[in-house]
């Protein structure tokens, strides 16, 4: 089954959406983008609560624009779930349900067997979302588009749903639409990923390419990249170009610069930090010298910010326990910091 | 005591006005104002006289003409009402403020004007009340009258209150049913309605107590057949006070039975 989007537009007052083209196939789609850059507004246009002012969407090969909500075949998880609160979870399910037997087998797929006969207002927010989940599912959709249905959950519960939902969607042969403003969860879950700002899609691809290759300054830090600074390329042998971000040169492995002007992306988790005098000379990576101007404990990772070379880069970047606590880091420490070269990633700047 | 010292945490004692005092006795003397008269209406007729006067002709007649006319207004207001007050509830801007605007007209505008206005339309001179004379349906002294008059005072209670009970279900539940593949009909039967219910049924008790108690445009447009409220009116004057209670009584029993029925399965839409 294959979801088409093409020239897909909608201006509501001052904010415009679109046009969009985007291809889902049986994948979930995870759509990260910041509040307000039209996340919702591409579901509520497939799922047919918005009104497109052009474009077409097509869902093995129908034409959804036109379409009623009712008659899509497109199921959608709400943000709170919106459950009817006036039914039990099993109604709930059961509204949607085409026949009996499929009620019973999801509330065992998705754990409900003990909450069936409660009302959604005694249920925790975990299992709400499970229920909404349940009752979209028994519709068999065509298509399933989910709208942070993981947000308004405390972490540990949401870790762990975010589990639920990987095994669950592995099962499903239909196109997901998953949208959340959690890089976290997006790569978590996503086959793919769009970065959504100012109602367009910013990039397409799998996770791990759009937060390594990242197109824009915007998708790179919108995806965890810390690191972005303005480079000038100085060399560009075929083995790869040499950038100077300030007094720092570093050596990196992209033979095809098109211009001297670049954006230059170094993702956190990709450096290391080494004790100075522990620094191997050989090694292949970009070795910079600096000192710890701060840290911050965020519980499973310390996040350090390491002045390089006089002050004229701040490197960011997390470190485990085990090595904040050998390398005894406080403000101050000097460090050598080490840059994989396959790890520098160059955005031309467009002039 | 209106006038005391107090003394504050602070330890300062000030001597001024104990407000919370003033409120109590300002706001319990209202309260026996609404209540007094009332038990002083049972204490005026023994309890025997007022059964026996409650099974007279003319009372039964007046008390069947208003049942009879508020009920079929009721169903009226509530037919047309609805999805008047659902389509305010959906909808935004100046188109709806306008069209509430007009709801709400028939509920500032004095009841005899409201007569006036439904005369110029229904009465006798005009053309439409000529044609139903002359169909034998006439629009003024008959049942029908009653029924135009109590509907234009009465009705926009339930659209105002069903808005209110409209709005207060959740756009996003209507999308659920939808998008599970239920039409509007069956959301609006099975989301919608049973959510707003309460809401509605308050709104539909306020118009049935409005109309019932109906009196400036009902005289205007039917003095016949006499409602209670037209009845207590002839009693007064031809006979005196003494034979407009048993009717007022009547009246101030099918007024608490709304009280019970929205403090009951109605929510009340002042709470």
């Amino acid at each position: 089954m294959t979801l088409e989007l093409s020239r897909l537009r909608k201006s509501y007052g001052q904010f415009d959406f679109g046009p969009v083209d985007l291809t889902v196939d049986d994948e979930v789609l995870a759509v990260l983008g910041p509040s307000g850059s039209g996340k919702t507004t591409l579901l509520s246009l497939v799922a047919g609560i918005a009104v497109p002012d052009a474009g077409s969407m097509r869902l093995d090969g129908r034409e959804l624009v036109g379409l009623p909500l009712e008659d899509r075949r497109v199921g959608m998880v709400f943000q709170e779930g919106a459950l009817f609160p006036h039914m039990t979870a099993r109604e709930n399910i059961e509204y949607a349900a085409r026949d009996g037997d499929r009620v019973g087998s999801l509330a065992t797929l998705l754990e409900l067997d003990g909450v069936l006969e409660r009302k959604p207002a005694t249920l925790s927010g975990g299992e709400r979302q499970r229920v909404a989940l349940a009752r979209t599912l028994a519709t068999d959709p065509d298509a399933l588009l989910l709208d942070e249905p993981l947000s308004s959950l405390d972490a540990p519960i949401r870790k762990r749903l975010r589990d639920e939902l990987y095994r669950l969607f592995e099962s499903l042969d239909i196109p997901v639409l998953y949208v959340t403003h959690d890089q976290r969860t997006a790569t978590a879950l996503g086959d793919r990923l769009a970065i959504v700002r100012d109602g367009g899609i910013e990039q397409v691809g799998p996770p791990s390419t759009v937060i390594t290759r990242p197109t824009s300054r915007f998708v790179a830090r919108f995806t965890g990249t810390e690191n972005v600074f303005d480079g000038t390329v100085t060399d560009r042998p075929s083995t790869g170009a040499t950038v100077s971000v300030g007094d720092v040169r570093l050596q990196t492995t992209v033979s095809d610069v098109p211009a001297s002007a670049v954006t230059v992306c170094i993702h956190p988790s990709r450096i290391t930090v080494e004790a100075p005098d522990e620094a191997d000379e050989n090694r292949p990576a970009n070795a910079v010298t600096g000192t710890v101007a701060r840290w911050l404990n965020e519980g499973s990772e310390y996040r350090i910010d390491v002045e390089c070379d006089a002050g004229s880069i701040t490197l960011t970047t997390n470190v485990r326990p085990p090595t904040f606590e050998r390398l005894a880091l406080a403000n101050g420490t000097e460090l050598s910091v080490l840059i994989p070269r396959e790890s520098i990633h160059l955005i031309p700047e467009h002039e | 005591m209106a006038v005391g010292s107090n003394t504050e945490r602070s330890g300062t004692v000030t001597v001024g006005f104990d407000w919370l005092s003033v409120a109590l006795v300002l706001g319990g003397v209202l309260l026996l104002y609404y209540v007094v008269p009332l038990v002083s209406l049972f204490l005026s007729v023994p309890a025997g006289d007022i059964l026996a006067q409650i099974t007279n002709p003319t009372v039964v007649d007046a008390a069947t003409t208003s049942l009879l006319s508020a009920s079929v207004s009721t169903v009226i207001a509530t037919l047309f009402g609805l999805p008047l007050a659902y389509w305010l509830a959906r909808t935004d801007g100046a188109v709806m403020k306008g069209v509430l605007a007009v709801v709400i007209l028939p509920l500032v505008l004095p009841p005899t004007v409201g007569g006036i206005v439904l005369l110029t339309v229904f009465g006798p001179g005009s053309p439409l009340g000529e044609a139903a004379v002359a169909a034998g349906f006439p629009l003024t002294r008959s049942l029908a009258g009653v029924v135009l008059a109590q509907t234009f005072v009465a009705s926009p209670f339930v659209v105002v209150t069903a808005k209110a009970a409209f709005e207060s279900v959740d756009q996003t539940l209507e999308y659920a049913s939808r998008s599970l593949g239920e039409g509007r009909l069956t959301t609006a039967r099975r989301v919608t309605l049973p959510l707003a219910g309460p809401g509605i049924l308050a709104g539909v008790t306020l118009a049935f107590a409005r109309a019932i108690g109906e009196f400036g445009a009902t005289m205007m447009m039917a003095y016949y057949p006499r409602t209670m409220p037209v009845q207590i009116w002839v009693a007064f004057i031809e006979l005196g006070l003494d034979n407009a209670y048993p009717v007022a009584i009547l009246l101030v029993g099918i007024a608490v039975a709304a009280l019970a029925v929205l403090n009951t399965v109605a929510s009340n839409p002042w709470e």
